[in-house]
């Protein structure tokens, strides 16, 4: 079932195709999942059994864990044909720069959302524009 | 099952899971959009039979091109059980919640805390400075006890240092 994991640009561009699909139809989900990827070959096994000197090896290993990232549209059980899954696995140094560009991602896809109502800032700001209007334009005139 | 009031505390209780548990803790975010209003009113009426029939009228039904998208943000713990929830459906605290998703990946992966602890040590710099000032004065007061008086300014200058926070690199 598993197709692999994706580079993390891979996974950015199936993702969002992922969002466009979603908002085509009228409703629908989109599941993001992080997690610690310790499983396979990155699993330090000699520091994972419990010891007296440290009773906690998870909260201090001793290179940082990879994070998997997964996104599916939510589809299960009966409709498991048109489940798409995607995964992806972010390093412990890359993370700042994949969540830079998943943040972008995700406001994109995230279109469903309620805005911001601008329209009592913007009442406002006319107001105080008013206020300052001439003040403001006379300081300009002096400065050129 | 909670949900958060905010995202803040969101953040701090799911940093706080995630510290404990940082191996078997997951964040999972759910973006949905609600199908068409019409399914909506089904709902209550199914939670409550029976008497409270004017309770689906009461609820306003929500304008056709209303948004009815919300993103929930889950931090579960398979291990413990602990589930915190945060719910939204503001636009505006998408890129905000995502930054919170990247400060939380990392003690999931075991890195050092965001490097917000600078300001933390400018501060701990100041006290220390406030600690001589105090300890300054005190001891040109009493100038019979000076001779003893500067190395325990000293070793009071070396206690405030000792408490700083270690500085996370990676």
């Amino acid at each position: 079932m598993s197709t692999g994991h994706l580079s993390n640009d891979d996974f950015f561009l199936r993702l969002s195709e992922l969002f466009d699909e979603r908002r085509r139809k009228d409703h629908g989900s989109i599941h993001l999942t992080q997690k610690r990827m310790s499983y396979g070959e990155d699993t330090d096994l000699e520091t994972s059994e419990p010891t007296i000197e440290q009773p906690f090896p998870d909260l201090s290993p001793s290179k940082p864990f990879p994070i998997i990232i997964r996104a599916t549209n939510g589809k299960s059980k009966d409709r498991r044909d048109k489940k798409i899954k995607l995964s992806t696995i972010v390093e412990g140094g890359a993370l700042d720069g994949f969540f830079a560009k998943y943040a972008e991602v995700c406001k994109l896809g995230m279109s469903g959302l309620k805005k911001r109502d601008r329209s009592k800032q913007k009442e406002k700001l006319k107001a105080k524009k008013k206020k300052q209007g001439g003040g403001a334009m006379v300081s300009e005139v002096k400065k050129g | 099952m909670p949900y958060l009031e905010t995202a803040q505390l969101w953040l701090t209780q799911s940093t706080l899971l995630l510290q404990a548990r940082p191996a078997t803790t997951r964040i999972t975010s759910k973006y949905t959009i609600a199908p068409l209003t019409s399914s909506k009113p089904s709902k209550p009426r199914k939670s409550k039979p029976g008497n409270e029939s004017a309770t689906p009228t009461a609820n306003p039904a929500p304008a056709p091109d209303a948004p009815r998208a919300t993103l929930t943000l889950k931090t579960y713990d398979p291990a413990s059980g602990a589930t915190l929830k945060y719910s939204t459906n503001k636009a505006a605290e998408v890129s905000r919640l995502i930054q919170i998703l990247g400060r939380l990946a990392r003690p999931m992966s075991g890195l050092p805390e965001v490097k917000d602890d600078v300001p933390i040590l400018g501060a701990g710099a100041g006290v220390e400075g406030e600690g001589s000032g105090v300890g300054t004065p005190t001891v040109e007061s009493v100038p019979a006890a000076a001779g003893g008086g500067k190395t325990g300014q000293q070793a009071q200058g070396g206690g405030a240092g000792g408490k700083k926070k270690k500085k996370g690199k990676k």
